[in-house]
């Protein structure tokens, strides 16, 4: 790489950037300005129709921490993706792992598993609140078949519990895109490499161990990083199932930009609010990398 | 390698400066815009038409078919071009629009402060054209809630009401009278209660359905005291803290859920579960609107009669006090080059003796309190209320976007047990109400 640098490229003459530009034009028009702008809008009282807005400096950004919208919105983004990443990953595996194995109707199971990320996230999400409906949905009924007291179980109602409750249907949904990735990424294992291992005494912790993860190592790499994206942009089932209630304890930081911008009509304000949910995915992203690069060299 | 970034750098530098200058010459385009040529070279004058809400499924549409039809009957000059779009499209067309300069002649807006069209801000904003000058802003009822620093700004379609769905045969059957008072309310709700009845079931997940019970409350506790009281919030001289204001309407309400009047566990139901179990026979009851009406209506498991009172807030002997809120209706546009003949069209539409304002009243979708038009029986006792005057409002109409859902949230957290008091909410409710407020 580093030398080739230095020679003059017989393709990529310097005429050739000049083709850069269309695509450039594009990025630069609809992904740089309005981020630009919208650090503009983040100091300004604009609510989305009146044009002769103020600027009220970091009036929203003081407000956004007094409320403490920045906290609770953090807090219950991470925690989403915490158990997102964790159990979508940990469950997507050992589920691919099954489905390589050499068992009958494999195709059939691998379909099931992976059918219900055909759906919409709305068809999901509108579902399962009849799956968590108090009293009559389908939860509530099995717990009254089997003896127990189904009208107790309320998990959308419970200010503890609903996150969880969204969390669940989220991986749910993400476990077969999980599961197929690692599919994939288990079969490219070359056989003679478990061979050796199984000569060479491995039993099949440590086959798994020391063989087959190093060596799906980058399939980890960006199923971890797809579930982290898909844990931070949160919004879809906290908007069909919960509304961020009850109270504000399901508010994601994508959710309440939404809400303040369209519901309070404060777009300055969910501007400012964009400004930070930015700073702290970028935080992550870094956090992330170094962690990811990290590990990849120590395999 | 540098050479290639700091290309880039400069670009975005040339392009974000000059998209600068061009949104400040856009601007200015869109105020002179009313200075453009004259409408057309043709004899036809086009009229614009944008409004919110859904095609009619069976029948005729009410803006799209019949209001076109008639226009163009009456005004043979004139090509109504109407685009009817679902309220969220609509919201973010319209504010696109308008900040063209490109606003439709004719627009859809909402009372006082409610919605994204709200008639307040785009007042405020110098958008539309006054009306006060037309018969119809005298005469149809409700544009009191259109009016901004005195002048009318729009024609509402209508009235909506929010009142108590019931199931008759369930009253019949306990012997229970339509309550006409608050404490005869309670009895009626511990009656069905003590017959193993669920006496009211609400959607609460869809935090929004709470309003349909608190405004009812309101519209009996905080307005007959103070009619002023929400243009008083924005001086100061009121405060939703205030004693005996909020703190009652809301531990009023409250009291439904710490008696489980009111299903336990309501926060986990959504709005259509809950219309589902009031239609299922499930429960007695369900505060609702009139625009639910045929969800409600909507034949369920069970076979019964539904009926509709207003939610009595009031002490025995006292008025019943409705939450009747206008409909959203017509503006026209500020900058319009045909804002006369735009004025004529709405003349027209409301002068109750017009072949298309007979045709309006006649639609189902709308509730009005011309002399003669068809009401669906079930609304009847809210009409009287209404031409009565004994009406208010809904709350939110009159606050700034955002406010009630502080309420709902804090509500929620309060029958859900986190503790949240109803001081606690009323503060918060004036917290959020003095950051939304500008003047």
């Amino acid at each position: 790489m580093q030398k080739k640098r230095k020679e003059k490229s017989l393709v990529m003459t310097n005429r050739m950037y000049l083709f850069l530009i269309p695509a450039l034009t594009m990025f630069v028009i609809f992904w740089v300005i309005p981020l630009l702008m919208l650090f503009r809008y983040s100091i300004t009282n604009f609510n989305g129709i009146n044009q002769n807005y103020d600027y009220v400096g970091f009036k929203n950004f003081i407000t956004l921490w007094k409320e403490n919208i920045i906290g609770i919105s953090i807090k219950n983004t991470v925690t989403y993706t915490v158990i997102l990443v964790f159990v979508s990953n940990v469950a997507g595996l050992a589920l691919a792992m099954a489905l390589n194995a050499k068992i009958r109707m494999k195709g059939f199971y691998r379909t099931a598993a992976y059918l219900p990320t055909l759906f919409s996230a709305i068809v999901i999400g509108f579902i399962w609140t009849y799956v968590y409906m108090p009293s009559n949905g389908l939860i509530a009924t099995l717990m009254n078949q089997v003896g127990m007291d189904g009208s107790k179980f309320n998990i959308l109602a419970g200010f503890k519990s609903a996150l969880y409750g969204i969390t669940i249907v989220d991986i749910w949904k993400n476990i077969g895109t999980a599961m197929i990735i690692y599919l994939a990424g288990l079969q490219t294992i070359d056989e003679s490499m478990l061979e050796a291992g199984q000569i060479d005494g491995c039993t099949g912790f440590q086959l798994m161990r020391y063989v087959k993860l190093p060596l799906i190592s980058a399939t980890i790499t960006i199923n971890v990083i797809l579930s982290v994206i898909a844990g931070l942009k949160a919004f879809d089932y906290v908007f069909i199932m919960t509304n961020g209630g009850p109270g504000k304890s399901t508010n994601t930081l994508m959710y309440t930009i939404y809400k303040i911008a369209f519901t309070d009509q404060m777009l300055g304000k969910s501007a400012a609010l964009s400004v930070i949910a930015f700073i702290v995915i970028i935080a992550i992203t870094i956090v992330m990398l170094f962690f990811m690069n990290k590990r990849e060299v120590e395999l | 390698m540098k050479k290639l970034l700091s290309l880039i750098l400069s670009l975005v530098l040339v392009v974000s400066v000059l998209s600068g200058c061009s949104s400040g010459k856009d601007n200015s385009d869109g105020n002179s815009a009313s200075n453009g040529g004259a409408s057309g070279s043709g004899e036809k004058t086009v009229i614009t038409f944008m409004c919110s809400g859904t095609q009619a499924t069976e029948g005729e549409d009410f803006e799209t078919q019949t209001l076109k039809k008639m226009v163009e009957a009456k005004f043979p000059n004139v090509t109504l071009e109407v685009t009817k779009l679902p309220d969220d499209q609509y919201y973010t067309s319209l504010k696109t629009k308008l900040a063209t300069g490109e606003a439709p002649d004719i627009m859809w807006v909402q009372p006082r402060n409610a919605g994204a069209n709200a008639v307040y801000a785009l007042a405020k904003a110098g958008y539309l054209a006054d009306l006060s000058d037309l018969n119809a802003a005298k005469t149809v009822p409700g544009t009191g809630d259109f009016n901004y620093d005195g002048k009318v700004y729009a024609i509402p379609c209508g009235v909506q009401f929010l009142g108590a769905y019931y199931n008759k045969d369930m009253f019949e059957a306990n012997g229970i009278e339509v309550p006409t008072d608050w404490d005869s309310f309670l009895a009626a709700c511990e009656t069905l209660k003590n017959a193993g009845i669920q006496p009211i079931v609400m959607g609460d997940k869809d935090a929004y359905v709470m309003q349909f019970g608190l405004y009812q409350l309101a519209a009996n506790v905080v307005y007959p005291k103070n009619a002023e009281y929400d243009n008083q919030l924005a001086d100061g001289t009121t405060k939703f803290t205030d004693k005996d204001t909020w703190d009652r309407v809301l531990s009023m309400y409250s009291e439904l859920y710490e008696k489980g009047y009111i299903e336990k566990g309501s926060l986990g139901i959504g709005a259509s579960q809950a219309i589902q179990q009031f239609i299922d026979g499930q429960a007695a009851m369900t505060f609702d609107g009139t625009f639910n009406a045929a969800a409600i209506k909507a034949s369920g498991a069970a076979d019964f009669e539904r009926g509709y009172f207003p939610l009595p807030g009031n002490a025995a002997g006292g008025t019943t006090y409705v939450a009747g809120a206008p409909g959203a209706g017509p503006a026209v546009y500020a900058e319009s080059k045909n804002a006369e003949l735009c004025k004529q069209i709405l003349e027209y539409w409301f002068d109750a003796e017009s072949d298309l304002c007979k045709a309006f009243q006649n639609n189902p979708r709308f509730i009005t309190s011309y002399e003669g038009a068809p009401v669906d029986p079930l609304f009847n006792d809210f009409i009287d209320a209404y031409s009565k005057g004994n009406s208010f409002y809904w709350c939110n109409q009159a606050w700034p976007a955002g406010t009630e859902n502080e309420m709902e949230a804090l509500f929620g957290e309060h029958i859900g047990g986190q503790g949240t008091t109803i001081q606690q909410i009323t503060q918060g409710m004036q917290n959020k109400f003095e950051e939304l407020y500008t003047e």
